[in-house]
This record gives C-alpha cells, structure tokens and sequence, in this order.
C-alpha cells in the first residue's frame, strides 16, 4: 500500500485522530505506559473493543505479550498463530470472522470468557526496518475492519512501532548507565592500588603508568620497593569488565603482602598463582611478570606467567633481547614445580622494557598493528631520554599510529632503566692543533653532566700539560692519545693514554724552584709542578709490556683550593 | 682562540685562551714590544704553562733594557697559576676587579 493512497482514504477525522496519538506517543513513556497508551490510540482510531502488543524478541526469536509490571510476560514462537503469520510475512492481516481462521486460537477467549469475532493483525517496524512487533485489535464497534482502517492502522502502526523503539533504546541505555557507574567504580578500586608514587632508586629510572580502555581492562603494573629488592609487575586479565579488575586487584595485593611477609620469588609466584586458580572463575586467567630488581648486584630475576614480551634494551648494542615467559598464565590451573627464574643484568645504560598488549597490538583503522619493531626502533632513539619521557614518546606514537581509531584494551608500561655510566672517551691525534677539540670534549662533557664549570680551567689546564708533554716527548705519528673521562662526586676523573712510550712517572716529577731569581727561571717542569698542586690527585700506571702509560686525575670543587691574597707586595719588591 | 693587539691606551690587549696552540702567536707579537709595557689580561680566559713560557721569555727581555712588563685584569684562575708558579714575584700583577 503506497503512501500516496493512504493519504488519499485518510479523512480528517481520521488524520486529526492520528495526530493526536502521535503527540502523545512522543512522551517519555516507560515501556508499560508506552505500550497501554498504543493499545489505547489503535482502539480509539480504529474503534475497536479490545487491543493487546506482541513484542518481538529477536535474540530468543519469540513474541512476548507483557500484561502487566511485574507478572511473568507471555512467551510465544514468532511463527505461532495469526500474530506470528504477521511477524513472518511483516503483512496487515485482516481477520473478518476468526472462528472460521485455522489459525486462531480460541482458548485465550476460553479463558477470558471473551468472544472475538474480527480481527485486524498489523506489524510494527520502525523506520530502520526493524520489526518490533505486533499489534492485534478485536472486535470493531460497528462490524468488520475494512479497507480503510487498515490504511489507517497501517499509519498508526508506523507511529506506535517508532515510540516503542525508542522507549525499548532508551531502557537499554538506563541499563547501560547502570552499568557504567558499576564499571566507574570497579576502575576506581583498580587504580587506587596502582603506585602513586614511582621509588626513588640509586642508579635507576623507573617508571609506570597505565592508560585505560574506556571499558574497565583487566592490567595492573606495580613497582615498590621490598625487603627482595624492587617489587616489578605487569599484569594483564583477560577480558573487560568488573571481573578482570577485581582480578588483577587482587594479585596485586596478594603479591605486595607475600613479599611484604618475606616470600621469595619462587614461593610467591606459586602461591599467588595457585591461590587465583582456586578463586577465579574457570575461564579467567592473568598474564604477569613478577620480577625483583637487585639494584646493587644490576640483576632483575623473574618469572613470567604468559607475559610477553620481555624486552631487555642493551645499551652496548642498541638492541633488544627478547625474553620468553617462564610459565602459564596465573590462575589457569594449579603449578607443583617451576622451571627457574630468568635473570637479567642490567649493564649501564640497559632498559628493562614491559608493555602490555594493549600497546602492541593497537591497531589502525587498517588493522595494521602498532608491533614490536616500531617499540624497539623507539627504544633505540631514545637512550637520553627519562623513562616519564620514553613513556611519553610510546605513547604518544601509538595515537600518532592509531591516526584516530579507538583505543580497545588498557595500555599499561613499566620501564626500568639503569642509568648511563657518565663516561665519555676519545683519542686525539699528537699535535698542538688537537688541542682546540680536546677543550670542546672536556668542557661539552661537564655541561653534559652538569659538573661545575668552575673546575673547567684546571681540568684544561692539567689535560693540556699531560698532552703536550705527550706530544713533546714521543715519537711523531704514533698511536693517538686516549683522554677518558667520567663523572665522581663533584667533578671528574680524567685518564690520559699514551701507547709505546717509556716510563715517566709524572707524579714524581721534580717541583721547580719558584723562589729563584727571575735569570735562573726558565719554563721547563712548570706545567707538571702547577697541575700536581691544582689536582685533588694524580696517579701514573705503566705497563712494561705494551709500553703503555696511564695518567688518571681526578678534579672536584671541593679539592685544593689556593690562597686567595695576592701577595702584591712581594711582587713589586721583586722589581724595585 | 686568542687574540693580542695594541689597544686604545697603549696597553697590549690579549684576549682569548693562552695555550700551547697559540704560543707561538703571542710570542711573535711580543717580541716586537720594547719598554714599559702592560699587558691588559681582562680578556684572557686561560693560560697554561706554554703561554707562561711567552710571559718570562718576555719579561726577560724587556728588564735586560730597563723596560718590565705589567700584567692587569688577571682573573681568578690565572691568580692561581701565577702565584703557584712563583711567577707573582717576577710580575706586577693587578688581579680583576
């Protein structure tokens, strides 16, 4: 039936009629109102004794009569009766004499002591072609529905089938509410147990954070200090929801308290683990790293229950070493045994790198995932850089990556760092001329190490002398010499190598006589009397066998200072 | 880097790091000072026993003619070296303000 007939038998009577139900339909009904206030506008439009609303349920594919709040609905196959014809065919059915229809059913009037004689069956499918049900009216006042009241009841039906959506959307979004203040809260005690605060570490860098899905995920990170050492976990539950929260809530806790109560690695990752497969549900389970970190020995022991992967950055390399987990996830099933812990050592300068997969596999609007190596090539470019910075540049290269799709899982990172050795080393050709890049090296590496700058001309001046009398007293177009240098409390230890030489022991050099008579004064042995009196100290190696010598002073701010009172007094005596 | 020139006053400005590099430049110039001469060291940063080298060939020099050389502006740092390599005795040195 096109649109234009219906506009063509509609008179309006009928129209205004129609009008009337629709403002009505707009109210924010609840759905019970909303489904007596249809019934009410059909019997009234189409003067119809009585009037009922199958609602369709697509997931259990039944029609559900509600008759009233808080009684047990009316569960019928889509495909029973006239009203489940209609629903198959989404057609107007049009029953002038239902005792004569194969298909109705007399025992609903049986029991409601009701005679139905016609019956107009219509379908209600809002304007995205969704069926929502079907409307069913008996008995017209003055004879059987005609043609016009199924036109009429065709436009009604249309109106009826859009406020009963959104009345059924709206419940399910109060629903969904609900449970967003539920997840809120759920959230809101996973992450009051993440650390506030990062340990403050001799020679380390340590950093944590994790950025949530919108749902709650299931990671947790922890990184604290123990009597074992420092505290490292990542962890990860599978799925979304209230339950994954709780989970890994409660292996964090379990893990600080087994640690807090002396447990080693081994006991607590067995313990905890086989204490989760008791409790958690038979499908859940929890990806973790649980290491410690020995900050004095450089050694981080672990084990991993299905966390992967561990990256290991070396410094020395620039690459990463990728380590496998050591066990099942936690919670799978019960553990008797476990292989050995894996042990790290953390050289100068290496990173302990653990990402949760929600980093990894973020992906693009393509699919494309965020992976490994665009993680590792990171890591390689950002050696200088804090672990709050590389958590930064990370992420921040997941959204630049993602360009905008959604982030679907928790995005957790735990960084370790152990700090850069300050040293700095470099040879230098045997020439005057070498001297300008000598002081570029010596004075970059005390900005670099925010070393005092005050020391600068004596550390200049004692690498200078040492230098030149290299060059002075060794053959031309020998091996370079090798300035090292590193940063001590207040200052530097500098190192100069020189390679076939002889010995000279520049620690027992003569002083010079600086009492003498400016006639007697020449400026041989100068360099080495002023530079042992402006170090802190001096010492000289050598090595017979290679010929090698070694001179390492050391220079800090609080070494010897000289006496500040010029003595201008003498001075002039000396002329006058 | 260093520089050394004769400034408005008459004085010899030396500016610059006096190093073993650079001796041989500052040596040149002032071989060729005669007298009384000052010698303005606001400028200079740096100085190692090269450039004290210069300094006493100088001074050597000039007192063989009755002239000496004085030094002005000496920083800090250069006090310490002088005054550790006796050399506050064989120059006038006025430290820097």
């Amino acid at each position: 039936m096109s649109g234009r007939s219906i506009r063509r038998r509609l008179s309006v009577r009928d129209m205004e009629a129609i009008l009337a139900v629709t403002a009505k339909l707009a109210a924010p009904f609840d759905l019970m109102t909303m489904l007596s206030e249809v019934v009410s506008a059909a019997k009234q439009v189409l003067h119809a004794d009585r009037g009922s609303v199958w609602l369709y349920d697509a997931a259990a594919d039944q029609l559900v009569l509600e008759i009233a709040t808080g009684i047990a609905p009316v569960r019928v196959p889509a495909n029973a009766g006239i009203a489940g014809a209609c629903a198959q065919t989404r057609r107007i059915i049009n029953v002038p004499d239902c005792y004569a229809d194969d298909r109705f059913n007399p025992d609903v009037d049986k029991q409601s002591n009701y005679r139905t004689r016609c019956m107009l069956t219509l379908p209600l499918v809002d304007h995205k072609d969704v069926l929502v049900g079907v409307m069913q009216l008996l008995n017209k006042a003055d004879g059987v529905f005609d043609e016009n009241d199924e036109a009429l009841a065709t436009t009604l039906a249309a109106q009826c089938a859009v406020a009963l959506q959104r009345v059924r959307m709206t419940e399910a979004v109060i629903e969904g509410e609900k449970m967003r203040q539920e997840l809120e809260m759920a959230r809101v005690v996973q992450m009051s147990t993440l650390p506030a605060v990062m340990p403050s570490l001799e020679g380390y860098d340590v950093y944590g954070t994790t950025q949530p899905a919108s749902l709650t995920g299931g990671d947790t990170f922890d990184l604290s200090a123990t009597d074992r050492g420092v505290l490292i976990v990542l962890g990860d539950a599978t799925g979304h929801g209230i339950a994954p929260a709780l989970s890994v809530t409660q292996m964090h806790a379990m893990l600080r308290m087994a640690f807090r109560l002396g447990a080693d690695l081994e006991s607590a990752f067995m313990h905890v683990n086989n204490q989760l497969a008791a409790t958690l549900a038979d499908d859940r389970f929890i990806t973790a790293f649980i290491g410690l970190l020995d900050e004095t020995a450089h050694r981080v022991r672990f084990h991993s229950g299905g966390q992967a992967p561990i990256l290991h950055f070396q410094s020395a390399t620039g690459t990463c070493a990728r380590h496998d987990p050591t066990s099942f996830p936690l919670a799978a099933m019960p553990l008797t045994s476990l292989r050995p812990a894996v042990c790290l050592d953390m050289l100068p300068g290496d990173m302990l790198v653990l990402l949760s997969d929600g980093i990894y596999e973020y992906h693009d609007a393509h699919g494309e995932q965020f992976g490994e190596q665009r993680v590792e090539a990171i890591l390689r470019e950002s050696q200088g850089k804090s672990m709050a910075e590389l958590s930064a540049l990370l992420l921040d290269a997941v959204h630049v990556f993602a360009k905008g799709a959604p982030q679907e899982d928790d995005m957790t990172l735990v960084l370790v760092k152990r700090h850069a050795a300050a040293t700095a080393n470099r040879t230098f050709r045997r020439s005057f001329d070498s001297l300008q890049p000598i002081f570029a090296f010596t004075s970059d590496f005390l900005a670099r190490h925010g070393i005092d700058p005050g020391i600068l001309p004596t550390v200049d001046l004692t690498v200078e002398e040492l230098f030149t009398n290299m060059v002075k007293y060794s053959p031309a177009g020998g091996a370079e010499v090798r300035i090292e240098m590193a940063a001590i409390a207040g200052g530097v230890e500098v190192a100069l190598t020189d390679y076939d030489v002889e010995r000279f022991d520049v620690t027992r050099a003569p002083d010079v006589d600086t009492g003498l008579p400016i006639d007697q004064r020449h400026p041989g042995g100068l360099g080495l009397h002023l530079i042992r009196r402006l170090v802190d100290s001096m010492d000289y190696e050598y090595s017979t066998e290679s010929r090698r010598s070694r001179i390492t002073f050391r220079k800090t701010s609080a070494g010897p200072v000289p006496p500040r009172a010029m003595p201008k007094d003498e001075g002039k005596d000396a002329f006058d | 880097m260093l520089s050394i020139d004769f400034g408005a006053g008459g004085a010899v400005v030396i500016a610059g790091r006096l190093d073993a590099a650079q001796a041989q430049a500052a040596q040149t110039f002032l071989d060729g000072v005669q007298g009384a001469v000052t010698l303005d060291c606001s400028g200079l940063e740096y100085i190692s026993s090269a450039g004290l080298g210069v300094l006493l060939k100088t001074q050597k020099r000039l007192l063989a003619s009755s002239g000496k050389l004085r030094l002005t502006g000496v920083n800090r740092h250069l006090q310490d070296i002088f005054r550790y390599s006796g050399f506050d005795q064989i120059f006038e040195i006025e430290a820097a303000p």
